[in-house]
């Protein structure tokens, strides 16, 4: 009898501690093109996504954001825009390569001085207690290989009152938007990520690990297991994407 | 979904005005100033929200904002738009109500008063300076002429009303009643004191001995 403990990669079972190591090669195999990827799978309107995410964050001068998953630093950017000299953003991301084009590209836009740069696990993050006033991870939580586990420790390090923000592809309100929404992500999708980084196969994860991911109720109950109070989601694009909102009390 | 579509306007919106403002840069350093404020604006007529925060020296509008709020503003278009043009010290009477930071509000509008973009010089990005230059004389005179027609027109309105219609009177006859109002007033306060001061003549003086 094979007793190791197995966890989704996409539609895949694999052994629990391997599958941190088989995201990152995908997201090392995207890196670079990250952006442009993101522009041409959401036709930009990630983007608008994410200024709603900014929006609900009611971050304002001097306070201190950690962005987990943050990736090639889109929120960060806003963030640390938004704290001033006096407040402290932290862009975090489990990946080297794409904490590496994050970090270069805010450096290239002027961003310096309130910004420092954590490559950390979600799961375990290296951060005192009661150290942030607002932490968000847009589009990385599905990716985490414990996610309770992951909530509990983004609950820890929020001082109390603080809020967090989870930005993530969800379950479509309609039948008629779900049907597309599928055929556009296991047919179109793949092929895009042939043409533009030669890889089909991380595009193909990406669409199968938005499926695995709980739906808007359960990562709300998630949240409230983990701690938070006043939890709420809001649904955009339909429910293709919905932003979870939860305060530590 | 109307959401996003609210989230996508906002941000047409915001890029439109950015890039307008990038030609007044007096503005621009006064939006620096008021960095991290918010104002809520409420347009009553139509119904909408959204919510304004200078940010940099850029201005960044919001359709959500979940967090405190320096200034909250709210009456009908017509009201805010008269707002924005007129030096106002008493908000009685404007169809605009205020909550919060009330100079916040005073720089604002401010701001909007001493708005000049440099037109011209957006116009050589595109164009290079001397058809710029010559685009922008143009428009000058054409908006120049304009105006002057706007103004004439006003006239030629209140001339055939007053002159023609006799409908209304003429601002020297109408100044001549407010001349001859003002005459009867002071004469009216004259006998007034005038009657006042005969009737404490008529009236006996007490004395009081001891």
């Amino acid at each position: 009898m094979n007793d190791k403990k197995t966890t989704h990669f996409g539609f895949q079972q694999v052994p629990v501690e391997e599958k941190a190591e088989r995201v990152a090669e995908v997201f090392h195999s995207v890196a670079a093109k990250y952006d442009v990827m993101n522009d041409l799978m959401s036709a930009g309107v990630h983007r608008l996504w994410k200024r709603f995410t900014i929006e609900a964050s009611g971050v304002r001068v001097g306070h201190k954001v950690l962005d987990i998953a943050g990736g090639t630093g889109d929120l960060s950017y806003q963030f640390a825009k938004l704290v001033g000299a006096n407040g402290q953003v932290v862009l975090a991301d489990i990946n080297a390569s794409m904490l590496g084009v994050g970090r270069d590209r805010l450096t290239d836009r002027g961003i310096a001085g309130n910004i420092n740069f954590a490559q950390c696990d979600a799961q375990f993050l290296p951060f005192p207690d009661n150290t942030f006033d607002c932490i968000t991870i847009a589009f990385g939580l599905r990716n985490v290989t414990d996610k309770d586990l992951a909530l509990r420790s983004m609950q820890r390090v929020l001082k109390p009152g603080g809020r967090l923000l989870v930005l993530e592809f969800s379950k479509p309100q309609s039948e008629i938007l779900s049907k597309i929404y599928d055929t556009y992500s296991f047919k179109v999708l793949p092929f895009m990520g042939k043409l533009v980084t030669n890889d089909a196969e991380s595009y193909r994860y990406l669409a199968e690990s938005i499926r695995m991911h709980p739906d808007q109720q359960t990562l709300k109950e998630m949240m409230d297991n983990a701690g938070f109070v006043r939890t709420e989601f809001h649904n955009m694009t339909g429910g293709i994407v919905a932003l979870h909102k939860g305060i530590k009390p | 979904m109307g959401n996003t579509l609210t989230i996508a306007a906002l941000a047409s919106a915001e890029k439109m005005i950015n890039a307008a403002l990038r030609y007044d840069p007096a503005t621009r350093i006064g939006l620096a100033r008021l960095e991290g404020k918010i104002i809520a604006l409420h347009i009553t007529t139509p119904g909408i929200h959204l919510f304004a925060m200078p940010m940099d020296d850029e201005l960044r509008l919001m359709g959500n904002w979940d967090g405190d709020v320096d200034t909250r503003i709210s009456g009908s278009l017509l009201a805010l738009a008269q707002l924005g043009q007129k030096e106002v010290h008493n908000l009685k009477d404007t169809g605009v109500t205020v909550v919060g930071d009330l100079s916040l509000l005073a720089d604002m509008q401010r701001l909007v008063k001493n708005l000049d973009i440099d037109w011209e010089e957006m116009l050589s990005q595109f164009t290079g300076d001397i058809i710029g230059h010559q685009t922008a004389q143009l428009i000058r005179a054409k908006f120049g002429w304009a105006k002057e027609r706007a103004k004439s027109a006003r006239r030629l309105t209140s001339e055939f009303l007053t002159e023609e219609l006799k409908t209304l009177p003429g601002k020297p006859e109408l100044e001549d009643f407010y001349r001859q109002v003002d005459d009867l007033r002071l004469a009216v306060d004259r006998a007034t004191a005038r009657v006042e001061q005969l009737i404490a003549e008529r009236k006996p003086t007490m004395r009081i001995e001891f």
